[in-house]
């Protein structure tokens, strides 16, 4: 049988790998421990050794593509064999392979296991066989223990991973159960899972639309881990390598809001959903971003990319944390199917539904936290955007309304714009923000 | 509706029955004068006199075999066993005499009657007296196991034991005595085998009885405020088990804990997984399923060890998360 060549897990949140360099060719003989590809992962760049001696045949992801962790990249055949059919083509399936080739650069641990006590007590109130667990030094540790709970379940016999109640949902809904992603412990496919695979049947488990605590009692701890662990990285990472600076302004929404409820009346009417806030302020932001170039790129390597699409990302509370799933072509979008859109992914955000194309390819974010009563803040920028717009609440204050200081109780919005000052200076975000007011005070400067 | 406690509605019951039926009487150690190890008789001898508030030697063999014997010949003892670590002593007339005669007669005889007993931790009173056996009095066929979890049930179900021609063992928590509940004063019963759902919740099933409901309870309301639904099952009877509420109730929620203060090995949190799987709420299951129960130990006289030895409030919370959070 060919030895499928499967890329290792090397991060714990790790998904995927971008190949940089095939160091061996297709049809090129290969000896078992010697590098055949240089991959890059988001800290470093490495060399995955061959799992088996033989000829590298059915390269699977080239030069500058992202590869799968845990999924056959490409295989080695021995003498005399042929390739599988590779019809069903990329990621397939590692299952039938020991889980030792899996990762070749990592011994398995022996029968004498050296384990340290806190990965002894994971395992045993886990009941985890620590003889399935690989280490990279020469004791297994926590960290071993938490990346084997994170690799999908590797079963004897290429069975999928998944309970009863998903397996009965693929079959009432004629889902093949190889090709959905597992979101459970070890990979293990969930109903949830089946679920999202069927876009008209409602999610089994219930779902908690407040935003809830992750649910500990005080002096206890969770690992870092996860989504949590990423939005840790990457928001860090954020705010210490592009320098924000944040720009402030204050709004009279009275026009906004009238027109707002001028068009829910008539949806009501139709039967449409009614328009939120934040749904008519990305309206107003999208547009604006379209004028505005520099808002709506991102530095990428030693340049600056403007982005031919404006992208919007609406941050978003669930459950575990927070989310930012993507309205695409935002721009494009009239208001009602832009609001609409916005409702769809906010719900499949809290039910856990999101795709990767639904969060992904963002140019640009609004973070409106107005509903919980928050006057005003400022948000740290989600890279590699460029700019995140902070929404507060609408309250109602009197303002001075004209020049001979007549004040009025107005509805006013306080919203803070946060840029990456290497791509925006202060004045470039100013002129922004400057025409989103204009464009929000007075909504009919969208068809000027 | 007065409140009443759980001591006071065992005795209710007790009661209302040899009130209503002559043919009904107590039995036990200390239960007359003393009014029994817990109080649960005190006064009843003032009422019944000492023919039917029966004192007995220190001798739980002498006791049930003499309550299996009365039983037979038309009476309808209640029997009380101070401890229920001393059920051990009796399990030659329970499990090879009053499980088996109306079986073994053809149905020509039956036994009629019920043995009180208190079982459970938390008093401090060691390894000896403060067992739950319930798993062990579980396999015996031929008799019926009751575990009141509150003094509204405790009356309900007793009567219905005293009335049901079969023997029956009826586990009374320590902890529980002292517990105060509304019960009606009429007489009513609660059919044996009936579990109830103590409240209604979507994501996880937990299935317990005895101290333990009140905890879970405890904790299904805290966990409720940050959204998560807990549906508590009371089975109320675990012999016959009600498995066809069980059961609907993993269909709905795709999950199961079973938590009880009895030893986990041989538990009957098993025998409450095998119905799940036996039966078509299996395809529901969504996630393993769990028990929390007693550590495989002797109860522990320290009184920390002691609440180590079984599932406290933070246990169950701590395990509904982790359940709740696809930890397993």
């Amino acid at each position: 049988m060919p030895t499928p060549f499967i890329m290792p897990k090397m991060d714990m949140d790790q998904e995927v790998v971008t190949i940089i360099e095939w160091l061996k060719k297709e049809g090129e003989k290969v000896t078992k421990g010697e590098p055949v590809v240089t991959v890059e992962t988001d800290k470093i760049t490495s060399d995955i050794e061959a799992p088996e001696t033989g000829t590298l045949f059915g390269i699977l992801y080239f030069e500058n593509e992202e590869a799968p962790v845990t999924k056959v990249v490409a295989y080695i055949l021995a003498e005399g064999e042929s390739l599988p059919d590779l019809s069903d083509g990329k990621g397939t399936s590692h299952e039938s392979v020991p889980p030792e080739s899996a990762t070749p650069a990592v011994s398995v641990a022996t029968p004498n296991l050296r384990v340290t006590p806190v990965a002894e007590r994971m395992a045993t109130s886990m009941n985890i066989d620590l003889t399935k667990v690989q280490t990279k030094g020469d004791k297994i540790t926590k960290n071993d223990i938490e990346n084997f709970l994170a690799a999908p379940q590797v079963v004897p016999g290429g069975k999928t991973a998944a309970t009863p109640a998903a397996r009965r949902l693929s079959k009432e809904n004629d889902v093949d159960l190889s090709s959905v992603n597992g979101s459970g412990p070890r990979g293990r496919i969930q109903s949830i899972d089946v679920a999202a695979n069927v876009p008209q049947i409602a999610k089994p488990q219930s779902t908690h639309v407040t935003v809830k605590s992750s649910g500990l009692t005080p002096g206890s701890s969770v690992p870092l881990v996860g989504k949590r662990k990423r939005i840790a990285e990457r928001l860090t990472a954020s705010y210490q390598n592009s320098p924000h600076i944040y720009l402030t302004v204050e709004v009279d929404m009275s026009r906004a809001e009238e027109s707002r409820q001028r068009m829910n009346k008539l949806n009501e009417k139709t039967g449409k959903s009614s328009i939120s806030v934040t749904a008519y302020l990305a309206k107003l932001v999208a547009w604006n971003l379209s004028h505005h170039p520099y808002l709506n790129a991102s530095i990428v390597e030693d340049r600056i990319e403007f982005w031919e699409d404006v992208n919007l990302g609406i941050a978003t509370a669930v459950s575990d944390g927070l989310v930012v799933p993507v309205i695409h072509q935002a721009d494009q979008l009239g208001l009602v199917d832009l609001n609409e859109r916005m409702r769809y992914l906010a719900k499949q955000a809290r039910d856990g539904l999101l795709t990767r194309e639904e969060v992904d390819g963002g140019t640009f974010t609004i973070s409106n936290l107005g509903m919980f009563g928050i006057k005003s803040f400022t948000a740290i920028i989600n890279p590699p955007q460029t700019g995140i717009l902070a929404v507060g609440a609408t309250v109602r204050k009197p303002i001075v309304v004209d020049e001979n200081d007549k004040v009025e109780v107005r509805p006013i919005m306080t919203m803070t714009l946060s840029v990456d000052h290497r791509i925006v200076d202060g004045a470039v975000g100013a002129q922004f923000l400057a025409d989103l007011v204009r464009v929000i005070e007075n909504p009919d400067m969208m068809i000027y | 509706m007065p409140e009443i406690t759980y001591r006071e509605a065992i005795r209710d019951a007790m009661v209302t029955e040899m009130r209503r039926d002559d043919t009904v009487f107590l039995m036990g150690e200390d239960i007359g004068t003393y009014g029994g190890a817990f109080g649960v008789s005190a006064g009843m001898l003032d009422e019944f006199g000492p023919e039917r508030i029966l004192e007995t030697p220190i001798s739980e063999l002498a006791i049930v075999g003499a309550a299996t014997g009365a039983a037979m010949v038309g009476m309808k003892p209640i029997a009380e066993l101070m401890f229920m670590d001393f059920i051990l002593l009796a399990l030659e007339p329970l499990m090879n005499q009053a499980a088996k005669a109306r079986y073994m007669f053809g149905g020509k005889a039956t036994v009629p009657m019920v043995i009180r007993m208190a079982g459970g931790s938390g008093t401090g009173a060691a390894a000896q007296h403060s067992q739950s056996l319930e798993n062990i009095l579980m396999t015996i066929p031929g008799i019926k196991v009751v575990a009141p979890s509150n003094p509204h049930d405790a009356k309900g179900l007793l009567i219905s034991a005293i009335r049901d021609p079969n023997p029956v063992c009826f586990i009374e928590h320590k902890l529980l005595y002292k517990v105060k509940g509304e019960v009606p004063e009429d007489e009513y019963t609660i059919p044996l085998g009936s579990a109830e759902v103590k409240r209604e919740g979507t994501d996880l099933t937990v299935v317990t009885s005895g101290i333990m409901v009140s905890k879970t309870m405890r904790v299904a309301e805290k966990l409720a405020a940050e959204g998560i639904s807990i549906e508590v099952i009371d089975p109320r009877t675990l012999r016959p088990l009600d498995t066809a509420t069980i059961n609907a109730s993993v269909k709905k929620t795709g999950k199961l804990l079973v938590v009880h203060e009895a030893t986990k090995i041989g538990g009957w949190a098993g025998e409450v997984f095998a119905a799940v799987s036996e039966s078509d709420a299996f395809d529901y299951l969504d996630a393993p399923m769990r028990r929390l129960a007693g550590k495989d130990c002797p109860i522990p006289y320290n009184r920390l060890l002691e609440a180590a030895a079984v599932p406290q409030e933070a246990d169950i919370e701590t395990e509904i998360r982790a359940i709740i959070s696809n930890a397993y």
